[in-house]
């Protein structure tokens, strides 16, 4: 696994405040990585940086072993930032073929290019449209469509569903899914069912400190079930307590349980003693996750 | 700095700069006006040039007038109309330039669309390909009211043509010269104004307000009075007189063009986006 963004000791300061205090990471090539905090964590702050647009205060940042606004990183990283928009002079099919051509594509396959991207995202037909009579999700997917010029290696996305109906966000999410073969995406959300679904890696910011670094896919999260009820039900804890192998049950929130189990082997079957177990009381689950949800990792601890 | 630039990008964004002015409806209507404006003045001081050179009436009105301003050579010129474009072009063509070129990265820095471009052309192409866009389109403006100068003074004299067109070719070049500086100047406040409104505000107060304070301080302390080597357009007066020619005409907005272009782009380099 090759490293694309490596930060180490990354310092930014607007004025007084301390937008991201002495943040080390490191980001491999492969699926796709989510940006998570509170408003205000940094996130924005930190994607600013990647991108190029702001310097940090102190520390160091790489992307693909070279400053974030170098010329060589031109075309390689790509992004949607929270809140640029587009020209509203000009048409949508102009705009985008004019930033295919500064990534070097002629005329014509500036054109196609521009057509291509705006049907990854279901927008082929406001080609000569422009981008004041556009919704505000149209916009948000043109400003997508715009990332996926050409071939980067890294895209960032702020916020990119935020504001999309759930039919359109869905689409942006199969997308991502799709493309993330080829493409390592950097996804910032307040939606954690959304990154959990997408990430394989979290970055968690909080008052622009990294609390968390992690993967979704630890070993540690296999010894944890989340089983969503249709109703809260007050028997649940002392009667999943008493399975086999059932070590804690919290009712995380509301109608949800987190179960933590002794460490899994093939040859237990917990999963189906806890289905066992609703079916016999009668009790409707809606949900049955293998570990724990990224917003109890994230946050019940 | 100059090796991690791409011809192809800078000229990318040299040629959307001529879309913007000539394929937009801001652009169309700031076109309209200076069609309008330059319609005015071929239409009437440059078209009745001749008449108040050189009628018997107006003769000596015109050295009089000519001659206060130490323009009298102008009156010698074989094509009246050519002397009556130059003494409006050279002093309305710069701020026509400042007012064309007040947008050159301000509103899409504020908007975040320079965030879009930055991704694809470094800050460096971004100034100087949108500086060399602004040139082509003043240089386009220039040659047009040029050809229309030469075709007005060709309708009254057929012979005035060929003399025409070759004073025509130097004064473009004299023209090109003279704006340089403006454009350039107007990239740097680009780097800071939130609008083009605002960088033609901060063009007012650099013009009417330093020039004051320089001249105050100047009066105590002489070497102060060099600052005024900032200000593009301080050769005019020199230039619009061929009697008075030197080399400073030419290397003076020259100079004062790269210094404003090297400033912009070390602030566009450091600015945040």
């Amino acid at each position: 696994m090759s490293c694309l963004i490596k930060a180490q000791q990354l310092n930014k300061f607007f004025g007084s405040n301390h937008a991201l205090c002495d943040v080390d990471f490191e980001i491999e090539r492969g699926g796709p990585v989510a940006l998570v905090g509170p408003n205000g964590a940094g996130k924005t702050t930190l994607f600013s940086i990647l991108c190029g647009y702001l310097k940090p205060s102190s520390g160091s940042v790489t992307v693909f072993g070279e400053q974030p606004a170098s010329h060589k990183n031109l075309s390689r990283l790509s992004a949607l930032p929270q809140d640029a928009q587009l020209d509203p002079r000009f048409a949508i099919a102009q705009q985008l073929s004019f930033y295919a051509q500064l990534q070097g594509f002629s005329k014509r396959e500036a054109h196609i290019e521009a057509e291509r991207t705006l049907e990854l995202v279901g927008l082929s037909e406001v080609l000569t449209e422009k981008p004041g009579s556009l919704s505000h999700g149209m916009r948000k997917r043109v400003t997508i469509a715009q990332a996926l010029i050409g071939a980067p290696e890294i895209v960032m996305l702020d916020e990119a569903t935020a504001g999309l109906d759930p039919k359109h966000a869905r689409e942006v999410r199969e997308l991502v899914a799709t493309l993330s073969s080829d493409i390592t995406f950097i996804l910032s959300s307040h939606d954690l069912s959304e990154l959990e679904r997408l990430c394989d890696q979290v970055l968690y910011l909080d008052l622009g400190h990294l609390q968390q670094h992690q993967s979704l896919n630890a070993e540690d999260n296999l010894s944890f079930f989340t089983l969503r009820m249709e109703q809260q039900q007050p028997d649940l804890i002392a009667a999943l307590s008493s399975l086999k192998w059932v070590t804690s049950v919290v009712n995380s929130q509301d109608k949800e349980y987190q179960i933590s189990v002794q460490t899994l082997s093939a040859e237990q079957p917990i999963d189906i003693e806890i289905l066992k177990l609703c079916y016999q009381n009668k009790w409707r689950y809606r949900q049955l996750i293998n570990g724990r949800t990224l917003e109890n990792q994230l946050f019940s601890d | 700095m100059l090796w991690q630039f791409s011809v192809h990008r800078v000229w990318c964004l040299a040629k959307f700069e001529l879309v913007r002015l000539f394929l937009t409806k801001s652009g169309v209507m700031a076109l309209l006006a200076f069609a309008t404006t330059w319609f005015l003045i071929l239409y009437y001081p440059v078209n009745s040039a001749v008449d108040f050179i050189y009628s018997a009436m107006f003769k000596d009105i015109a050295k009089d007038v000519f001659g206060a301003f130490g323009l009298a050579s102008l009156l010698k010129w074989p094509v009246p109309e050519l002397a009556m474009y130059w003494l409006i072009a050279i002093y309305s063509f710069p701020m026509f330039a400042l007012v064309i070129a007040s947008d050159q990265t301000c509103s899409d820095r504020i908007r975040g669309t320079l965030r879009f471009i930055s991704l694809r052309a470094t800050r460096a192409e971004i100034i100087y390909g949108r500086f060399l866009g602004q040139l082509i389109i003043n240089a386009t403006l220039i040659a047009i009211t040029l050809i229309a100068a030469v075709l007005i003074a060709s309708f009254r004299d057929g012979s005035l043509f060929l003399p025409g067109t070759k004073k025509a070719v130097e004064l473009f070049i004299e023209l090109f010269i003279v704006v340089l500086p403006f454009i350039a100047l107007m990239a740097f406040f680009n780097c800071f104004a939130k609008s083009s409104k605002q960088a033609l505000v901060f063009t007012v107060l650099f013009f009417g307000i330093l020039p004051l304070i320089i001249g105050f301080v100047g009066y105590k302390f002489s070497v102060v009075s060099q600052l005024n080597y900032l200000f593009p357009g301080m050769q005019i007066d020199q230039a619009i007189n061929p009697k008075q020619f030197s080399y400073a005409i030419y290397a003076i907005p020259v100079l004062q063009m790269s210094a404003y272009l090297l400033l912009a782009h070390l602030l566009m380099k450091r600015s945040s986006l």
